[in-house]
């Protein structure tokens, strides 16, 4: 960690103000909780001329229930999500997944939109300026060349969050606040297959908050897998959403992610229809090794981490199954 | 906790202490390098190689020297001489001269007025080099034809080591089972959680240097700094505050130290030199990626019958300690069980890694493990259990090893008996549910080497006493404490010679000026030694005020008892004189008393001049531990989990059981950082896990209850029979987790760590078969 550069710092008091601010002010970077920003300021990794601190906008730090409808605020912490009776109640898999998130300091001030607008990942790029100068950088910043591809033209690096996964299973919606107006998509439309531009926020927009329906008749839940159980990014991590009516899988949404440059929700409805089985479960194996494209990005090696997703997918989507019988 | 006192004591000693600086650190008094504030400091930065190996042809500072606030810059012209921790093996230069030998190897260094300016102009500095072929592993480094990294080794091998013990050949023609497994073990680092730093403050008046600096050996630091420097010694004090630990890292003066030292004399003025993360990665010293091939013969009752031990250490860049590294990984093959028959060959390495050198359990760590595992491999084939085929080479102290060390105490029969029956191991072992298993294994580690690395014929260690006036006995001691408890050892021990209260004592330690010399915090060797000379330097004292008490009440001195702060005459209850009154009368004619204790390790304690490198492992006594930890396996993702170890250690005497459970926690916890998750990665040349999240050292979520039994056999040359308490439990750690492992799946791991990812592969390949 080297010192932080010079920055101007913005604390707006209205979503308004910060969408102004943002579209307004050259080269500016929203604040959160900054769990993720701070170690990549310290690194030069980015380098904002101004920072736009979002923690007095109230509105994003609501948890509000409407019916069976459940709005909650970008700005709303990991802890508070964590800590949330009703969330713990009816979505008790997305409580793991936030709990699951690096350790207890870090969910204290870490934000939810936050976690899901974090930065992609990658060995050759999260590491300090000498280290990548003496490497001449990487296509993600500042270089020519994808050292985990050599040849490729995209960046690869890898988005290891680990609620969105859940929030895509649940068919989440984001709601984005932009210079004009306000837009709705599905939680996975805000993810674009490139490492270098994960995003597809248009200057001046905002993730300002995430909607979505509670249905008890879903059985879900998310596993990370990694070395350590605090701290850690996902080295993969997959969610797992099923709807089971008598004896066939009804719905079965699975999302993985640690292993592209956005959460991969798996094609699946071939599965639709038909009881959990052997045979599904291998076709659900199959279905996510054709989905998934795990490289080099992480200390952990590609092959264990293809492996592994698979296989945490299908214990997943089984004890979902037998827990729904 | 199971704890014997097997002399009632009414002092401190044996009774569970506070660290007498414990409040201070945890209420965030205390002062590290790194806080400690000049107005006047500049700021230090250090430009490091970013190739591997190669020639440097050109350095151009002229733009770094012509920006403004750029008050000096450093580059190998600076300083012509190099440094390294052993008299034999000097090739380290803090900063690189024509070479540079590492990624991340110094070059140059610049003292500027602010961050900014000195990060400015490391931007500024411009090198040209010619890359030569580099190497991260020994077996490439080794080939035929590899390019030559220090032209005094042709071959890229510091040292070779071959040593036969008894007939190898006949112990392997009586034995009934020979085994024969290779071992991997990945590079590991200590992981102080306080980073590297050094304060330099030069006089340019009257040409002074003061340093407070990170480090085990400020010793070492001051030596290593005149030398590099050319200064004359008395012109230099080095200081070390309190300390974020060590573990080895710090028991050898490092580069930044004397870098921070160059820097400021040639600003003439104050540096402030603080490291990050990736540069105290870089600065390293851990231990070595280790090959061990081994070969074990034992008879059908698991007696040992002779072992051939192969080891290759991957050492990095520099010599460093590595000579004694690869001489300890043969050492304490010694010392543990009676070993009829052992050749140890042994290399130690160059390669193009940040240095190797010591790191707690310094060289027989992965040595060890290695041993411990053949064991229990050996043990199953025969039918046996673990335990039964410790118990079959068990030493009989007192006794020589064939290696000349000298075994007087050997409580490893008492802790064997304690683990076996805290795990109710014979209910248990093998009849967990699957996934989950049991194992064991034993360890030692040496109280103290008993030779020093510079000889001068002085005692190892000297401790100073000073009563004045006041009451107050100020100890001073040049051992460092660095977290370990020295400062509370010595109180402990002062106090309890004196019959005082603690708090009548104060410890000034690890500051040149101040206190007497001291080799440093290293090999476990503070206690035993340190510990010696202040009882030493406690009884001296002690006698003199019996004597002034004496003369005051009319009595002759053995008519004195001294204890409570009160000097009593044992025939006549009623004439006493409390402490203060004795200070007074002892002051008369002399002043302010002052006394010095010695310590020094008798030669037949030092090795055998006719084995060569016997010196090495030599020491005053064994610490010796068993333990058993309970693991289980996740089958789906392949990890490994430690859920409980009962550890028994043989610590001689508990001077301090809350401080010793500490340590021993500690050790066991730092074995299991190592096999889980912790390693050191290389991409090609590139260090890729030098930060906290890609170098896995475990979360308070990874730690299992360590369940810790001590065990005192009390030792006759330790300070009230106590022996090291710290190291000794380290290395079982390993080959315990990997037979747990064994027990919970039926793989016998071969390498470490114990990743879900090597795992994994492993349980793939057993079903595969």
């Amino acid at each position: 960690m080297t010192t932080l550069s010079d920055f101007h710092y913005i604390r707006p008091e209205t979503t308004e103000q910060a969408i102004t601010a943002l579209t307004e002010t050259a080269n500016a970077h929203p604040l959160n909780g900054g769990t993720d920003l701070l170690p990549n300021l310290r690194r030069g990794l980015v380098n904002p001329d101004t920072l736009i601190d979002l923690s007095r906008l109230t509105a994003l730090k609501n948890i509000i229930w409407q019916d069976n409808r459940l709005t909650l605020g970008a700005g709303v912490t990991l802890q508070q999500l964590i800590k949330e009776p009703s969330l713990q109640e009816k979505f008790p898999a997305l409580v793991k997944a936030a709990r699951s998130v690096a350790g207890p300091s870090h969910r204290a001030i870490a934000t939810l939109g936050g976690n899901l607008c974090q930065d992609t990942r990658c060995i050759f790029y999260n590491q300090s300026e000498w280290w990548r100068k003496g490497n001449d950088y990487c296509l993600k910043y500042q270089g020519e060349r994808c050292h985990v591809v050599p040849k490729g033209d995209r960046c690869y690096a890898t988005y290891h969050g680990d609620i969105a996964p859940l929030l895509i299973a649940l068919e989440a919606e984001a709601e984005i606040t932009g210079p004009d107006g306000i837009r709705l998509l599905p939680l996975q439309d805000l993810y674009q297959e490139d490492g270098r531009q994960h995003l597809t926020l248009a200057n001046g927009e905002l993730l300002t908050a995430l909607t979505l329906e509670h249905d008890k008749q879903y059985q879900s839940d998310y596993e990370k897998v990694r070395v350590r159980d605090a701290i850690d990014f996902p080295l993969v991590g997959a969610a797992v959403a099923l709807k089971r009516e008598n004896n066939r899988l009804a719905k079965l949404r699975v999302v993985v992610t640690g292993t592209n440059s956005i959460p991969i929700n798996v094609d699946l409805t071939h599965l639709e229809g038909k009881p959990w089985s052997d045979e599904s479960a291998e076709d659900l194996t199959k279905a996510i090794r054709k989905a998934v494209n795990v490289l080099r990005t992480t200390v952990t090696g590609p092959k264990y981490r293809r492996r592994v997703v698979m296989a945490i997918a299908k214990r997943l989507v089984s004890q979902r199954w037998q827990a729904s019988a | 906790m199971n704890t014997t006192h097997p002399k009632p004591s009414k002092g401190p000693i044996g009774v569970r202490t506070p660290l007498v600086d414990g409040v201070d650190k945890v209420t965030g008094k205390a002062r590290y390098t790194a806080d400690i504030s000049r107005v006047d400091a500049l700021v230090g930065r250090i430009l490091r190689s970013p190739i591997a190996h190669g020639r440097i042809l050109s350095i151009d500072t002229s733009a770094a020297e012509a920006l403004d606030g750029v008050i000096a810059i450093c580059t190998g012209e600076d300083c012509k001489i190099p440094f390294g921790v052993l008299p034999i093996a000097e090739n380290e230069f803090p900063l690189a001269r024509d070479k540079v030998r590492y990624r991340g190897d110094p070059v140059a260094a610049v003292a500027a007025i602010d961050e900014a300016t000195a990060e400015q102009a490391i931007a500024l500095i411009h090198i040209e080099y010619e890359p030569l072929k580099s190497y991260t592993t020994a077996r490439k480094a080794m080939a035929k034809g590899a390019e030559v990294i220090h032209d005094d080794k042709p071959d890229n091998i510091l040292r070779e080591v071959h040593q036969t013990f008894g007939d190898v050949e006949a112990g392997f023609q009586q034995a009934n089972l020979i085994c024969e497994r290779r071992f991997h073990f990945a590079e590991v680092n200590h992981v102080h959680i306080e980073l590297n730093a050094t304060l330099a403050e030069y006089d340019p008046e009257r040409e002074w240097l003061t340093l407070h600096t990170t480090t085990q050996v400020p010793y070492y630091v001051h030596l290593k700094v005149a030398h590099c420097l050319e200064m004359d010694e008395s012109r230099i004090r080095v200081i070390k505050p309190f300390l974020g630990g060590g573990f080895g890292a710090r028991t050898e003066a490092l580069h930044f130290e004397i870098i921070a030292a160059l820097l400021a004399r040639k600003a003439r003025g104050t540096v402030r030199l603080t490291q990050t993360r990736e540069e105290t990665f870089i600065a390293h010293r851990g231990r070595p990626e280790t090959e061990i091939k081994i070969r074990m013969g034992m008879t059908r009752k698991g007696r040992l019958t002779a072992v051939h031990n192969e080891v290759t250490q991957r050492g990095g860049a520099y010599a460093g300690y590595g000579i004694i590294t690869i001489l300890y990984s043969g050492a304490l093959m010694h010392g543990i069980y009676d070993l009829p028959a052992i050749q140890h060959d042994g290399w130690r390495v160059y390669t193009n890694t940040p240095p190797c050198g010591a790191m707690r359990g310094h060289g027989t760590v992965d040595a060890r493990a290695a041993f411990e595992a053949m064991m229990n491999e050996m043990a199953e084939q025969l039918g046996l259990d673990p335990f039964q085929v410790r118990q079959a080479n068990l030493l009989q102290a007192p006794c020589t090893t064939l290696y000349a060390q000298k075994v007087l105490s050997y409580g490893l029969p008492e802790c064997l008996e304690k683990v076996l029956k805290a795990s109710d191991w014979e209910n248990r072992r093998g009849k967990l549910p699957k996934g989950r298993g049991l194992g064991m294994a034993c360890a030692h580690f040496v109280s103290g080497t008993s030779t020093p690395k510079h000889w001068t014929g002085e005692p190892h260690a000297t401790v100073n006493l000073k009563l004045d006036f006041d009451g107050g006995i100020t100890i001073l001691t040049g051992a460092a404490d660095i977290g370990q408890g020295s400062n509370t050892m010595v109180t402990q021990v002062v106090s309890e010679v004196l019959g005082v209260e603690m708090g009548r004592l104060r410890v000034i330690s690890a500051d040149s000026a101040l206190t007497p010399k001291d080799n440093g915090s290293y090999s476990s060797r503070v206690t035993l030694m340190v510990g010696n000379a202040a009882k030493h330097a406690a009884e001296q004292l002690r006698d003199i005020l019996i004597e002034a008490a004496a003369r005051k009440l009319e009595v002759s001195p053995n008519q004195i008892q001294c204890e409570q702060e009160c000097f009593r005459v044992i025939t006549d209850n009623e004439k006493v004189l409390d402490f203060s009154d004795a200070v007074r009368a002892a002051m008369v004619d002399s002043g302010t008393v002052t006394t010095k204790g010695t310590f020094t390790c008798p030669p037949e304690f030092q090795g055998d001049k006719r084995i060569r490198g016997s010196a090495i492992g030599a020491t005053m006594g064994f610490c010796y531990s068993a333990q058993v930890v309970e693991a289980s396996v996740d089958e789906v993702t392949g990890k490994v989990t430690a859920h409980k170890v009962w550890v028994a250690v043989d610590v001689g005497r508990a001077l301090n059981p809350l401080a010793v459970e500490g340590q021993i926690q500690g050790g066991v916890w730092m074995g299991m950082g190592q096999t889980v998750s912790e390693e050191t990665r290389y991409d090609k040349e590139l260090m890729v896990h030098g930060n906290l999240l890609d170098y896995r050292v475990p979360t308070i979520v990874e730690s299992p209850d360590i369940e810790v039994h001590i065990v005192e056999s009390i030792d006759p040359n330790g300070p009230f029979g106590a022996k090291e308490a710290s190291e000794g439990m380290l290395a079982g750690f390993l080959p315990a987790m990997m037979d747990a492992v064994f027990d919970a799946t039926g793989v016998r791991a071969d390498a470490l760590p114990l990743s879900p990812e090597r795992m994994s592969d492993w349980l793939e390949a057993q079903e595969c078969n």
